[in-house]
This record gives structure tokens, sequence and C-alpha cells, in this order.
């Protein structure tokens, strides 16, 4: 578990930053996206595990790029958690092919529960 | 002799023989005829006088007994003056001038002139006055017939009296029909909303100064044309028609009718109609009043009020998911040396974050529920499962209460699930938070005819009956409950119209110190069995 790696897209610096000391002190390998068109090209270069996504992202949104990732054979596969603040943000999320979504904010213990649930 | 008149009779009475073809009344027949004639002329009923024209002031010089009667006069009293002494300080009568003119011209005439007799009373006199001629001609005597006719003129009076009132009173009743007509006018024309009046065929019979304001028209090219054909036909609107000949004939009246439409030169309008047939009989009837809201604008502000509220609670949720996940982070990184003031601090940062949160959650729903906004997004869930990841979740946070789950519904319900576990988990909360010293809450799932029903009990403070209905109330908190508990009412409110647009119910059952039982049902889509 220890060498799995999360790659978090998100257009806030502090989700980023709040989420990587949270997922480091748990023992995984975060890369932060703060800007989702370089997402496709981190995700090529990190093979993550597990993908956590944030919905309202200015340019291209978080359903836009699960849309696309879920039409890619590679990426068809990887677990994606959305996380998002909208109140409709579970339906766009699992209309994308979302894997599960988490509405913001979260429980600590169940985030780290679910993302352990998708890397075991 | 009775009077100075009899010297009159004696000279045309002569002999009373028939000479030479003419017939002549002697001496003793003129004493007996004039004796018979003054006693008719008493048994008159009517008054009657003679005056002498040839004295100066036309004095009278012969009256009947009745005259004597009707007047209140002795004879000595009324011989020798001019019958005017009847009048009194009443001289300024118009019947006088006529008398005076006959008089003058020695013409018979007839008035009703008002006399007063000695007591002061008055009486209306019809006077019949005739001129006695001599043989040139000359007026020698007036004849002076009269009759008491106060009661006739009395009922004369008293009926023009009442044809006066009468017409005050039409003159009134017209007076005030147009001073309410001017002031329901006045309000139609105040009112800001389009006020149109159509006869049954549709045809404008009047619209009010919003109207003409708002759409742009004047009267002329209004009044009197069929609705549809205003400002060449901008008002051919389907919808319109669908109202007027399909919708109003059966369901009269119509409320909150929204029109939209594209009017080629005030633009687009989104417009509610509220359109009333009028159903009394007589003058109004079958005429159509139609009230048109424009709430085009309201419509925009609303949305962008929406919008705003969505930008604004996704803007503050995001920091603070940051605070929260850190705050958390804290905790589970606490070391084991750290002081307990420490760590109590920072527990209460954490469900000060959550309570931040809470707050924004909430405001957000109100005005989407204020706005008739909430949306449903309906799915098919397993209701147990929900509820019990639910109670795990809210079991997850506390430690001070144990929540049991009793008996299941074994049912998959059609509802919006995010609503409904933000139901549970209010509901939930509400035991955890007024049930402070009591540990135990237990969950109730069952399956009631074609409902499911869920039921949370605690053994909190319980709830006066006279609040069981306000608690639901937006805002409302429970008197001495502000002082204990933070909140700002609006928890309960949201439950219950989350409830209620899911077509189920929400109520409790409590007593003071007994606790309370929060209970909702769900419509399963099936039929009882």
């Amino acid at each position: 578990m220890e060498n799995k790696t999360i790659l978090i897209c998100d257009d806030d610096e502090g989700i980023l930053d709040m989420l990587e000391i949270v997922l480091e002190g748990n023992g995984y390998k975060t890369v932060p996206v703060q800007n989702s068109l370089n997402l496709y090209e981190m995700i090529e270069r990190e093979h993550p595990d597990l993908l956590l996504l944030d919905l309202w992202m200015p340019v291209l949104s978080g359903d836009q790029v699960l849309k696309s990732l879920r039409k890619n054979p590679q990426t068809q596969e990887l677990p994606v958690i959305v996380i998002s603040a909208s109140r409709d943000g579970k339906q766009i999320a699992s209309a994308a092919g979302a894997t599960d979504f988490m509405s913001k904010p979260f429980d600590l213990e169940f985030l780290l529960d679910k993302i352990r649930q998708y890397l075991n | 002799m009775y009077c100075s008149g009899d010297q009159l009779i004696i000279k045309i009475i002569a002999v009373d023989s028939i000479q030479n073809g003419e017939f002549n009344i002697s001496h003793e027949t003129a004493k007996e005829d004039f004796s018979l004639l003054i006693q008719a002329l008493d048994a008159s009923i009517s008054g009657i006088i003679l005056t002498d024209n040839r004295l100066p002031d036309n004095p009278i010089i012969y009256c009947n007994k009745a005259f004597e009667e009707m007047t209140g006069y002795q004879r000595n009293e009324i011989i020798g003056h001019n019958c005017r002494f009847l009048q009194k300080e009443d001289r300024g009568q118009p019947e006088r001038a006529t008398l005076r003119a006959a008089i003058r011209e020695g013409k018979k005439c007839i008035v009703d002139i008002r006399n007063y007799r000695k007591d002061g009373t008055l009486f209306y006199n019809e006077l019949y006055m005739s001129p006695i001629k001599g043989e040139n001609g000359q007026v020698n005597y007036f004849i002076g017939v009269q009759n008491d006719v106060t009661r006739r003129k009395k009922a004369e009076l008293d009926l023009r009296h009442q044809q006066e009132i009468m017409e005050r009173q039409v003159l009134e009743r017209t007076q005030s029909l147009k001073e309410s007509e001017d002031y329901l006018s006045s309000i139609v024309q105040t009112v800001r909303e389009s006020l149109i009046v159509l006869d049954p065929e549709f045809k404008v019979l009047s619209v009010n100064e919003h109207f003409l304001k708002t759409f742009k028209v004047t009267t002329e090219d209004t009044i009197g044309k069929l609705l549809y054909d205003l400002g060449n036909g901008q008002w051919n609107i389907s919808a319109l028609k669908e109202l007027l000949e399909n919708i109003l004939p059966t369901n009269n009246p119509v409320e909150e009718f929204e029109v939209e439409h594209d009017f080629p030169h005030i633009g687009k309008k989104l417009m509610v109609l509220n359109a009333h047939r009028i159903e009394l009989e007589g003058h109004y009837k079958d005429r159509i009043l139609i009230a048109i809201e424009d709430i085009t604008d309201r419509r925009e502000i609303e949305r962008r009020k929406d919008d705003f509220l969505s930008i604004a609670s996704h803007e503050l949720k995001t920091p603070l998911t940051t605070i929260k996940g850190l705050v958390q982070m804290m905790q589970r990184m606490v070391p084991a040396e750290l002081s307990d003031k420490f760590k109590s601090i920072l527990n209460k940062t954490g469900l000060y974050v959550d309570r931040l949160n809470n707050l924004i959650a909430e405001l957000l729903d109100v005005s989407r529920i204020q706005t008739g906004n909430i949306e449903l997004h309906k799915d098919v869930f397993d209701f147990d499962k929900a509820v019990q990841e639910a109670v795990e979740t809210i079991q997850s946070a506390t430690k001070s209460h144990e929540i049991q789950i009793s008996g299941n519904t074994g049912e998959q319900v059609s509802a919006d699930e995010s609503h409904i576990v933000q139901v549970i988990n209010n509901l939930l909360s509400n035991a955890i938070k007024y049930a402070p010293y009591h540990k135990e809450i237990i969950v109730y799932l069952s399956r009631v005819s074609n409902f499911v029903k869920f039921s949370v009990k605690d053994q909190g403070m319980g709830i006066k009956q006279e609040d069981h209905k306000k608690i639901f109330d937006r805002f409302y908190r429970v008197g001495d409950i502000q002082q204990r508990f933070p909140g700002m009412g609006i928890g309960l409110y949201i439950c219950d119209q989350i409830i209620k647009n899911h077509g189920g119910t929400l109520w409790v059952e409590s007593e003071p110190g007994q606790g309370s039982t929060f209970s909702f049902t769900l419509p399963l889509n099936k039929q009882p069995a």
C-alpha cells in the first residue's frame, strides 16, 4: 500500500495542500494537479492507482475529463472518486462514470475508508 | 235689514207681477226671496264675501256665516276691511299680484292663498273672485267665494316634499355611484398589474394604465379590438387562446396561468395570468377579467439569486473542506504527551467547522425551497441500506450516544436519496443534540401499507404539545431551547419540505420529559395489498 499513487485534481490550492498532507500522512504517494488540462499528461506519466477529481474547474470540468477518461481503454478501469461541493454533484459524477462520490466537506475517516476500499 | 248688501237686491227687484210680458217681483216676494237667499248663503260651506269696488280700498260689505267660521273673525271685525287683513304679515305671496291684476282689469280669477285665522293659525284659501258689473260695464262689486283647502294643500305639499326628498336621494345615489365608480377606477388605474376586461367575444372593453404602459399601446388601438388582434396580431398567443377558449369555460376562474411570449416590440415577457369570467346574472355576465403580472424581471432575479447562492455555497464549502481535513489530520496526529486542553481545543475547532458547514447547507436549501426550486433526483435505492449507512456515519462521529436499528422495510424506494439521507441525518442529529444525557437512540423501520416508515426515538427533554406543529415552521425555535442549543430553526422545516415533496408526511410524538419520536413515511410506488 505504501507505493500506491493517488492523483489529486482540483483547481483549489487549499484542497490540494490538505489532501497531500492527509494522504502522505497515511502513507500514499500523491500527485497534485491544479490545472485539469494537464491531467491526461500527468496520468500518462504517473500511472496513478486512483484519481480524486473535482467537478467545478475552469476550462475543463471534472465531468468532461471523466467522460474522456472512460473512453480511453487505458483509463477505463481507473478508480475515480469525484469530490464536489455541488449539490447535484453526485448525479453529474455518476452520469460521467465515476467509481464513487464524496461531497465536500467530507470526513477524513470516510475518505480514507473509501480509498482503502478501491486500492486493496 | 241684515246687511248693506240688501240695497243691491232691492234695486233689482221692484214689482212681483207680469206687465207687458215682463216679469216683475213684488216687494214682499223680494223680501221673502232675500231672506231665503241669506239663509242659503249662510248654509253654504264656502265662505262668501262681497266687496264694493266703488268705495276706497274695495272694502268687504257682506260675509256669510261660513266665512266667519273659516276665519274665526266676527262679522263686525270683517265688514269694512279690505280682504288683505286675512294675510296678516304674510304679504309676499305672488298670488296677490294675480288678484290685484284681476281687480284692476275687472276679471275673474282663482288663486290659492295663505290666510291666517284670528288665532294666527294658517289655512290655505282657494279664492274664487268674480266681478259684478253695472249697466255700463263698470265693476261695482266683487264676489269672493272661499274654500279652506288646507288639507288638500298639505297633501300636495307633502307630496312635493316627498318628491324633493326622492329627487335628492336619487341625486345622492347617483353621486355616490359615480364616486364609487371613480374610486374603483382609481384603484384599477393605480394597480401595478395589467388589467383587461373583455366582452364574451374577446373584444377589449377596457384596460388600465399599467397595461398601456407595459405593452406600449394607446387606448385608441386597444378598446373595441379583438384581443388577438392587438398590436398587429402581437397578442395572437396560442397559450392565451388555449386559456380563454378551452380552459376558462370549464375552469372558472383560472389562476397563476403562465404565458411566455416574445413580443416583437417589447421583447420576451414571462407573464402570470389570472382570468375570471363573470357568472353573476345581469349586465356584466360573461365578461372576462384578465390580470397580467409581468414576472420576467422577477424570474431573472430569482435565477440570479439561485446562481449566486449556489456559487457562494460552493465557494464557501471549498476552503471549509480544507480546514476540516486539516483539523481532522491534526486530531489524528496528536502526540500522546500533548495536554488535554490542546486536544479539547482541537476537537472544538472540528465541531464548529461542522456547524459552519451545516449552516451553509441549510441556507442554500432554504433559499431553494423558497424559490420552489427543490429539485428531486429520484432513483430507486434500498431504503434499509441507506438508513443503515446514515446511522453508521452519524455513529462514527459520536461517542456519547448509541444508535440502534430495529426492524426493516425490505423495500426499494424511488426517491431522492441524498435528500432522504439529509432528513435522516437531521433527525438523528436532533435526537443526539436534544438528549444530551440519555445515550440510547432507537431507529425503527417498518412497512405500513404502501409506505415505508422511519422513526427515531430519543429519551430527551421532549416537546410540548403546542409546539408539535410549530417546530416544522421556518426559523421557529422552541422558547428556552435557543439559549441552550444553538441553531437557526430551519432543519426541521427543510426536512418537512423534502418529505412533503416526496408525497410523504413528517411528524412528532412527544411529551415533555418523555423523549420524542420523529417519524416520516414515504410512498412506495405500488398499490396497497
